[in-house]
């Protein structure tokens, strides 16, 4: 895998990890009166093929709530977001 | 403006077609054969009798004994919405189906080819006919377009200015907003029990009290966000069916006969090379009901074996013998859309991926090229699972 010039800076300054794999990316999200996802990046969504809810790390002061959204877009494209419960905000992600 | 068209007790209207008599007696859509048994949508002399919908079968036999119960039939239900679907598209309607009987669709399109806006839904109501009890509302965002079609009655249209938004929404009750059961209960605790006071709540102090579905059904409250309305593409009609000569249970009989319904189907001449995203398989059952299930394969797909591997599991969930069995092709994709590998498998040319590397690396510098390490590969959060750490070597 080829990591982007800004990633392989930050690991030499920081030694030898780069980056998570398939970390979260901010995604603008046109949602419908019930949070399903019509719209991620100006492109509109064909369907909804499974939605469903990650709780984790709950005993932390980090926990994890998400609504995933497994999405196939009207240009035929697969993709998976989420709603961040905690941040109120939405994100695509790979690997989900 | 946005405009909602709402048929309530669509299964009911369409189960009863078949014995239009009963629509005049009291009589009920059964329960489910697998879920709880509770009433479906009832018929108005069922609830002059008070049957109401959602009530457990045997409270409402104690309360109407002469209750009349229609089988289910679901295939017969998509059916008549689609044919709904299908005349306010011919109307010129681009529709954007919500869920089964209730629609929504942009009138600022026709407004000018009808004559203004009440013409135009006139003129939608027209064309579905006055069989099935539709009711149109408008208004400028969806939720309201949707609680001004909750208040219409049978063949009206209610039409909600957005400077009367916050007086028309304050009376209505709060099931009109999509939370579940226990929410409703929840706030009816507090004394909130009509949309005017939730919308009258501070935003923060509700969400603080009942999370994200909360704060969002305060939001709706409030006249909802101003989200626009995308009609549907049209579906496709690719089809195959068989009817039996008797009524069929043999499970390797039905594979059979799944397996050349889905030849059938893929063979067709309006497929068109195009792959399948989306199938229907549905049951006329001996009973007198039917059954239907639909399936969205993961990537699309022109491969018969593919799509039968898909469906069979399907075919166990039958609840008696069929009649008839129906394919359909419900969604198509162009060939463009499906997705590819970028290397397929066993044809990685290892030599030359190494060598590529070597000149990546050579261009960028250290640290450019990584390799994914996995931490924690039972994780639930997907970014917990794997590390991407340098490959220098």
């Amino acid at each position: 895998m080829v990591a982007r010039s800004g990633e392989s800076r930050a690991a030499r300054a920081e030694g030898r990890v780069v980056a998570r794999f398939n970390a979260p990316r901010a995604a603008r999200v046109e949602a419908n009166a019930n949070g399903r996802p019509l719209e991620v990046n100006h492109r509109a969504v064909a369907l909804v093929r499974e939605e469903w809810r990650v709780v984790d790390r709950w005993w932390t002061e980090e926990p994890v709530v998400r609504d995933y959204f497994e999405l196939v877009l009207e240009s035929g494209e697969n993709t998976v977001v989420f709603h961040d419960g905690a941040s109120g905000g939405w994100y695509t992600q790979r690997g989900a | 403006m946005i405009a909602c068209l709402t048929i309530p007790g669509l299964e009911l209207k369409a189960a009863l077609r078949r014995t239009p008599t009963l629509a005049l007696r009291p009589a009920a859509l059964a329960p489910e054969p697998q879920g709880e048994p509770l009433l479906g949508p009832v018929t108005a002399a069922a609830e002059e009798a008070g049957v109401e919908p959602g009530m457990r079968l045997g409270e409402a036999l104690a309360t109407c004994p002469s209750l009349a119960l229609v089988e289910p039939d679901a295939a017969a239900a998509e059916r008549a919405w689609e044919e709904i679907l299908h005349a306010l598209e011919d109307a010129g309607f681009s529709v954007d189906p919500a869920s089964l009987g209730v629609a929504y669709f942009e009138t600022r399109g026709v407004e000018r080819l009808y004559g203004g806006l009440e013409p135009a839904l006139r003129r939608a109501l027209g064309a579905i006919g006055t069989e099935w009890d539709a009711r149109i509302g408008a208004a400028g965002r969806r939720f309201a377009a949707l609680a001004a079609a909750s208040v219409a009655r049978p063949g009206q249209v209610v039409v909600v200015a957005d400077e009367e938004l916050p007086q028309f929404l304050a009376p209505l009750p709060l099931t009109l907003l999509p939370l579940e059961r226990g929410r409703y209960e929840e706030l009816e605790a507090l004394g909130v029990r009509k949309l005017g006071q939730l919308a009258g709540l501070p935003g923060g102090a509700v969400a603080e009290r009942l999370g994200p579905d909360g704060r969002r059904a305060w939001g709706l409250a409030r006249g909802g966000t101003a989200a626009r309305v995308r009609g549907r593409r049209p579906p496709a009609t690719v089809f195959a069916a068989l009817e039996f000569p008797e009524a069929v249970g043999n499970e390797l009989t039905l594979r059979r006969t799944l397996a050349g319904l889905v030849d059938t189907a893929l063979a067709r001449p309006e497929r068109r090379d195009r792959f399948v995203r989306k199938v229907a398989l549905a049951a006329r059952l001996e009973s007198g009901g039917s059954w239907r299930r639909t399936l969205t394969l993961r990537e699309p797909s022109g491969d018969a074996d593919r799509i039968r591997v898909a469906l069979s599991p399907r075919l166990a969930e039958l609840p008696s013998p069929v009649v008839e069995l129906r394919l359909e092709l419900v969604e198509l994709t162009e060939p463009t859309g499906h997705q590819l590998e970028l290397l397929a498998a066993g044809a990685e040319d290892r030599a030359r991926l190494k060598d590529g590397l070597r000149q990546v690396r050579a261009s960028t510098g250290s640290g450019s090229v990584c390799t994914v390490v996995e931490v924690a590969p039972w994780s639930r959060v997907p970014e917990s699972r794997a590390l991407l750490v340098p490959k220098d070597e």
